[in-house]
């Protein structure tokens, strides 16, 4: 009796299941499918509807599907599966602006640079980009392939509040300075930190650069087989990296953890932090004390060919075009309509003033909401000043391998566990060349 | 029940209910967590509430997802990965049990060598099945690759074989044909290894993330792991604690419910079929 009532649940539940699942086929003029990893929280999708409302009702033919397809690396494993499986794949996507090489290797991607040159006045459509976030989109021949869309770098945090009682009126400028007022606001038992730099976590390479850069020696060069580990710029910027936490101790060693740097940046659990621009907006709104900004520090006080710096970072547009699964010419430019759109001034100055991202265009910054946000809150200005300063983010051939080789050889350097650096580094550096020696 | 005066009784009383609560961190660091205001992160001597209980974190995350879709999808794609699996298991296991055919050592081998290739390396293979099959970004295509079972067959393989052979002969005597057979001798003695396997059945395919992830891409077609992804992708800028547990508290409270109800008879069920 009981089975067979068992049998009858099972039954009429199978048949619901069947009679509840519904075919999503259809068939519209031209759709482009637009994949977007944006990690900025609970708007992420209505803005994205509202912009797809705005281009599709100025685009009558063209229908975006916009799909919101997690992390950058779970969007590029998804593509990855999509395009092996015999699937399309979408028709935009932001990734990685160094994502660029493999995407060409692989033949998934379209240049732009004649749709460029097509238009009115190709100079000052490049132009009005800031060129600091075109530096990752040129290929060894200087064709563009990527526009950029989410662009941040990173930049310091400094609790005013706290540096103010401490006697500090402004942010530090160079290493010394960064060095001192970290030591002066860091409380012992961790109850506060004077400086965090989130170096833990396994990927240390961006927030390194800035340090590399800093000290004069950005470890990547203008080509895609220039990498610069060796340089003594580069070891000393190591050897701070880790100072911080094991001699300084003005933050744990290692470093934090890139997730709860802002979050203990609100709490008062550490009066500086460096972290991307695109922290910006949520800080600004949660902190209850005033938030400064600033451009990283230089390197040493005093010392010749240092500076501000900053490598860049954040998801360009790529326009998809896989091998064995070639878009129309329609579909091609109407992918090239939605790139030109999101592109635009008026989106950019939209998408930066929502998200803290930094608006990519020159004269987005002449527009509302970007201009009046700005104009009430500096410190948006400051991060897009500094793009004047910014650098390439790394990449090279081989960029998966290259990057691992770093991202280990810096970990264990600044979490101590590897105490001679320079060693650490040339051996890296005689590892990456070997890697990058057919390219050259 | 327990007797306290009993010195051994009490030290295993002690140690499982240590062993418990070790276990539970992980949920009780959640709750608070989740019901927590943002803005107070954990910090040392500061564990509990913090300032004042708030739902914010739970309005935040539930505004993120469509989750009243994720729950429907999550609930078809369980139910109907579970209903079809009960079929296929039930045959495979009563012909790998009880049935002799040429090359059945082989095929058994070959359905085991499927528990011990991980479902990643599978994933372009099957996406493009579903594709030829025109089931991409359908609730079909979540289902389908989980309608076969290696661990069901050999679950069901082994209690079909633990029947003894005479019932089944008597019920032949009987006049009962292979259906009748199955229904009123082998699935009721087998109620036991059923519920446990659709417990492991279940909780497995709730949690479910890459499939789901990488073969539907409309919001009303996703399950609720792929909704929580979008929590948890937020971390990059910066980590939401509070949102992350709640919609994760969100996203298991259904099996915790379920577990908690039927909590005996799936011990029961473990106990009596032999799995751990």
């Amino acid at each position: 009796m009981r089975t067979s009532r068992l049998f009858v649940l099972i039954a009429s539940l199978a048949l619901l299941t069947v009679l509840s699942l519904s075919a999503a086929a259809q068939s519209e003029p031209i759709v482009i499918d637009f994949y977007y990893p944006s990690a900025i929280g609970d708007n992420v999708a209505t803005i994205m509807d509202r912009y797809v409302a705005q281009f599709e009702e100025a685009n009558p033919g063209i229908d975006i599907n916009p799909v919101y397809a997690g992390s950058y690396t779970q969007t590029r494993d998804t593509i990855q599966t999509e395009l092996n499986g015999g699937g399309a794949g979408p028709d935009v996507a932001v990734m990685l602006s160094t994502d660029l090489l493999s995407f060409i290797e692989e033949g998934h991607i379209l240049p732009v640079q004649s749709y460029i040159d097509a238009g009115d006045d190709p100079a000052a459509w490049v132009g009005d980009f800031f060129p600091a976030l075109l530096l990752n989109s040129y290929d060894a021949d200087g064709a563009l392939w990527s526009v950029p869309f989410q662009r941040s770098t990173p930049i310091l945090y400094y609790n005013a509040d706290m540096l103010a009682e401490a006697g500090y009126a402004e942010a530090p400028k160079n290493r010394d300075e960064l060095l001192e007022i970290a030591q002066a606001l860091t409380l012992p038992n961790g109850e506060r930190w004077g400086l965090l730099v989130p170096f833990a976590g396994g990927f240390p390479i961006w927030m390194f650069q800035s340090f590399a850069i800093a000290s004069g020696r950005n470890i990547v060069g203008d080509t895609f087989t220039d990498v610069y580990l060796s340089d003594p710029a580069v070891v000393s910027a190591a050897e701070f990296s880790r100072a911080l936490g094991t001699e300084y101790g003005v933050g744990p060693v290692g470093g934090s953890v890139w997730g709860d740097t802002p979050t203990a940046f609100i709490a008062g659990q550490a009066a500086m932090i460096y972290h991307t621009t695109g922290s910006l907006t949520r800080i600004l709104n949660e902190a209850p004390f005033q938030v400064g900004v600033g451009y990283l520090p230089s390197g040493p006080a005093g010392a010749d060919g240092t500076g501000y710096g900053a490598p860049t970072g954040g998801g360009n547009l790529y326009i998809f075009n896989p091998v064995g699964q070639e878009r129309s010419q329609e579909e091609l430019d109407a992918a090239w309509q939605w790139v030109t759109f999101l592109s635009s001034p008026e989106v950019q100055a939209d998408w930066g003033a929502a998200t803290g991202y930094v608006a990519a265009r020159v004269s987005a910054w002449d527009l509302d909401p970007l201009k009046s946000l700005a104009a009430e809150k500096p410190q948006y200005g400051v991060a897009r000043d500094q793009l004047a300063f910014a650098s390439r983010e790394f990449t090279s051939y081989r960029a998966i391998d290259t990057q691992n080789i770093i991202n280990t050889t810096l970990s264990a350097i600044i979490s101590g566990a590897e105490p001679d650096a320079a060693a650490a580094l040339a051996s890296a550096q005689e590892q990456i060349d070997a890697l990058l020696a057919e390219y050259k | 029940m327990r007797n306290t005066g009993d010195t051994a009784g009490r030290g295993t009383w002690l140690l499982t209910g240590a062993a418990a609560i070790i276990w539970m961190l992980p949920l009780i660091f959640a709750v608070l967590v989740s019901f927590r205001p943002q803005a107070e992160p954990v910090s040392i001597g500061n564990i509990f509430f913090g300032s004042r209980i708030t739902l914010d974190n739970y309005a935040a995350a539930w505004n993120i997802a469509p989750w009243g879709w994720h729950y429907v999808n999550s609930i078809l794609f369980v139910v109907g990965v579970l209903a079809v699996q009960i079929v296929t298991v039930t045959m495979a296991g009563y012909a790998f049990a009880r049935l002799r055919f040429a090359g059945r050592g082989l095929l058994l081998v070959l359905i085991l060598l499927q528990l011990m290739i991980p479902t990643a390396a599978l994933l372009a293979q099957n996406f493009a099945t579903i594709r030829t099959l025109g089931l991409y970004d359908t609730r079909w295509a979540l289902m389908m690759p989980y309608w076969g079972s290696a661990f069901g067959v050999l679950l069901m393989r082994q209690t079909f074989r633990g029947v003894p052979l005479e019932f089944e002969e008597a019920a032949r005597i009987d006049g009962a044909n292979w259906w009748q057979i199955m229904r009123s001798v082998y699935i009721p003695l087998a109620l036991p290894a059923y519920i446990a396997f659709a417990l492991v059945s279940i909780s497995s395919h709730w949690n479910e993330f890459l499939w789901p992830f990488i073969v539907t891409r409309t919001e009303e077609v996703r399950p609720l792991t792929v909704g929580l992804n979008k929590l948890y992708s937020t971390t990059e800028l910066g980590a939401l604690y509070g949102q992350l547990m709640a919609g994760t508290l969100m996203v298991i409270a259904p099996l915790v419910v379920l577990f908690m109800l039927f909590q005996r008879r799936f011990l029961e069920s473990f106990a009596s079929s032999g799995l751990k």
